[in-house]
């Protein structure tokens, strides 16, 4: 649209008789447009790329070039630009007049002579025409910023600040309407880490508006150390309550840790996640056994996380339905089975991705791709916590902490009976160290020695479960199933947190006593164990028990007392 | 029409039934369908023999046939889902949330 002068429309009559020129300028003036004319074909391209006219009328038998070729010539430039109509004006009433002044571009055809009446109609029909076209085009411009914006959004914002993109795989190929996969991945702070690959309904800005508190909410809750259960839980109910009853998030959420060699899988509503062996082997496929999130108030209470015990080797792969729905030209989907033998060959030669990507590709072709195709490939290995175990702990012999000496803060709570299934007190109590102290260095070790106390008081003294039952790498499953069973009827007992926290001219030193409602065990035995540092080689590569080695390393001192339903562990920072 | 609708001579039960595609293209009409229907315990059916993809849109639309059956007190059944569509409505975990009939 020519703008430089207002509203004001511009239209080119490319006629070689001077007068019809004329005639056709009066009539156009009346209708409101600027007049331009040329006398021949060649002129009128020259003049239409030189003004980029509203309207162009034209003669088909003129010199030099004639009406056709330059209407051919006129449509090819004006492509990409707004529809500019091109009205024919002729005398051959010929069907075959009509046929041609279409194929050769045309959008219309006045057969002389009109009365200006008839004139005026069909300019203003052709000219109503050209306005929506343009209202359409303006409409796309904004819908396609919509997307591109979500589109930056989601990569540009929310996923750079993704955690370890090194090395979790992460394949993200968006269809043409981008439409709202999401992949998250965050470091818990025992060196666990959390990982999520989600898909929310509908295209384009729509889909993305619940990524952004999505996002915030599982970085934020992994970083606390909350687990991968009650983000979930959090997650649903903020996108229930921010979100329309039809926008969701189908998703799956995976916990690896290595630690424990286990991995926890939540699926809502994604296709199976898969567990693939060093052989490119399915050893597990984890179903969706859960409507997708938010689109329920809570989650559903008889649905827990599948747990599984893995071998070093393991990869954990989620994929989005972008790629089992992948279709060719003849209308069939790519299918699970093209995935799985793609990605047995993709694990083998390290390069799940690509293989997986290019598999899809060659099936499909060069159809266009309706949805966006996400893939998650994570290494069951290599997520140790950061820090050096072996190396001694800090010590402060130099300061004298007996304790009649004031703290500078304490901090206690007790949980009993069934609030100990529904309260998960470590972040609670990470988040006041936190918010006192604020010394990040060292909230990983608290964390770590927090989380494995508290689990074992609740574990072995409230519950009452057997350590031993871990041993084999089924065991593990079978007793995180036994804990979850327990935790659910759980009516009495009581686990107690104290921390109390010592500043000294150079940091300071926490001291976490937990006491539990349990029967305790041999203390004296574990004491000793404790204080010589000598674990056998045999007793650390057992599934159970390591995290107590690991906590006496991590701190100065810790101690069972009374019939071990107690512990006192106490952590130096400088 | 994709969507085509059908009462029943008593007015109490509404059949709508999806050709071909259920996703996005088909938002208006879907609502159109049902959106008039409040004459309380009115059971709406879902027929989607006919129905031979569904996008996530699609899952998000039947959500909002969903709670529009409980705000009028009525019911809502899905029946006949060809073996692709019912994989869809199974990933998604619907029959935990409706009746869906094969």
């Amino acid at each position: 649209m020519n703008e430089a002068f207002g509203n004001e429309k511009l239209a080119l009559v490319v006629d070689d008789s001077e007068m019809q020129c004329k005639v056709l300028g009066i009539l156009l003036k009346e209708e409101g447009y600027r007049v331009l004319s040329a006398n021949d074909g060649a002129q009128g391209v020259s003049m239409y790329i030189k003004y980029q006219p509203d309207l162009v009328l034209m003669d088909i038998n003129m010199p030099i070039m004639n009406g056709h070729e330059a209407a051919r010539k006129i449509k090819a430039l004006s492509k990409d630009n707004s529809l500019c109509p091109l009205i024919f004006i002729t005398s051959m009433a010929t069907d075959q007049a009509y046929i041609d002044s279409i194929e050769a571009g045309g959008d219309g055809i006045l057969v002389r002579p009109f009365s200006p009446e008839v004139f005026k109609a069909k300019i203003k029909s052709i000219q109503r025409i050209s306005d929506l076209i343009l209202k359409n085009k303006a409409l796309q411009q904004a819908q396609q910023k919509d997307a591109e914006l979500a589109e930056q959004l989601m990569s540009g914002v929310i996923e750079s600040r993704n955690y370890a993109r090194d090395k979790i795989g992460i394949l993200k190929k968006a269809a043409t309407l981008f439409s709202g996969d999401i992949q998250l991945t965050a470091l818990c702070p025992n060196g666990d880490v959390n990982v999520m690959l989600g898909d929310f309904t509908g295209h384009g800005l729509r889909s993305s508006i619940g990524a952004i508190p999505l996002s915030e909410t599982f970085r934020t809750m992994t970083k606390k150390g909350f687990s991968l259960i009650e983000i979930i839980s959090q997650v649903n109910q903020q996108l229930h309550q921010l979100l329309p009853p039809d926008l969701f998030l189908a998703a799956a959420f995976v916990t690896v840790s290595s630690n424990d060699n286990t991995v926890y899988i939540f699926n809502a509503g994604i296709p199976d996640v898969y567990i693939f062996g060093q052989s490119g082997s399915i050893k597990h496929r984890v179903s969706s056994n859960h409507p997708p999130i938010g689109v329920m108030p809570a989650l559903l209470d008889d649905i827990g996380l599948s747990v599984f015990s893995v071998a070093e080797t393991d990869r954990v792969v989620l994929i989005s339905d972008g790629i089992v729905e992948a279709r060719n030209a003849q209308g069939e989907m790519y299918e699970f089975e093209r995935f799985e033998q793609a990605a047995s060959k993709g694990i083998i030669q390290n390069n799940i991705k690509d293989e997986v990507l290019s598999s899809v590709e060659q099936f499909c072709q060069n159809m266009q791709q309706e949805d966006d195709i996400s893939l998650i490939d994570i290494p069951c290995d290599g997520w140790q916590q950061t820090f050096a175990v072996s190396a001694a702990p800090v010590t402060d012999q130099g300061h004298d902490y007996s304790f009649d000496v004031e703290a500078a803060w304490q901090w206690r709570l007790k949980l009993t009976g069934s609030r100990l299934s529904h309260v998960n007190p470590i972040p609670l109590a990470m988040n006041q160290i936190q918010e006192i102290e604020g010394n990040e260095d060292h909230l990983q070790s608290l964390f770590t020695i927090l989380t494995e106390l508290f689990v074992n008081s609740l574990d072995h003294g409230v519950l009452g479960l057997d350590s031993t039952m871990k041993s084999c790498a089924d065991g593990f499953a079978e007793y995180f199933m036994e804990r979850e069973r327990r935790l659910k009827v759980i009516t009495d007992g009581f686990v107690e947190i104290n921390l109390s926290f010592y500043p000294n001219a150079s940091g300071g030193r926490v001291v976490i006593g937990i006491a539990d409602s349990g029967n305790g065990f041999n203390v004296n035995k574990y004491n000793d164990m404790i204080r010589d540092h000598q674990m056998q080689q045999e007793e650390r590569s057992k599934l159970s028990g390591r995290g107590i080695h690991l906590v006496s390393q991590l701190c100065e001192s810790l101690q069972y007392f009374d019939q071990g339903n107690q512990v006192q562990a106490s952590y130096v920072w400088n | 029409m994709n969507v085509k609708k059908q009462v029943s001579a008593d007015n109490k039960t509404i059949t709508i039934s999806i050709d071909d595609r259920f996703d996005f293209s088909l938002h208006q009409q879907f609502k159109e369908a049902y959106v008039d229907a409040n004459e309380s315990g009115t059971s709406f059916i879902l027929d989607l023999s006919g129905t031979s993809y569904m996008d996530s849109s699609a899952l998000g639309m039947i959500l909002l046939l969903k709670d529009h059956a409980e705000k009028v007190t009525g019911q809502l059944k899905i029946v006949n889902p060809n073996e692709a569509v019912n994989k869809i409505l199974e990933i998604a975990q619907f029959h935990r949330l409706m009746t869906i009939e094969l």
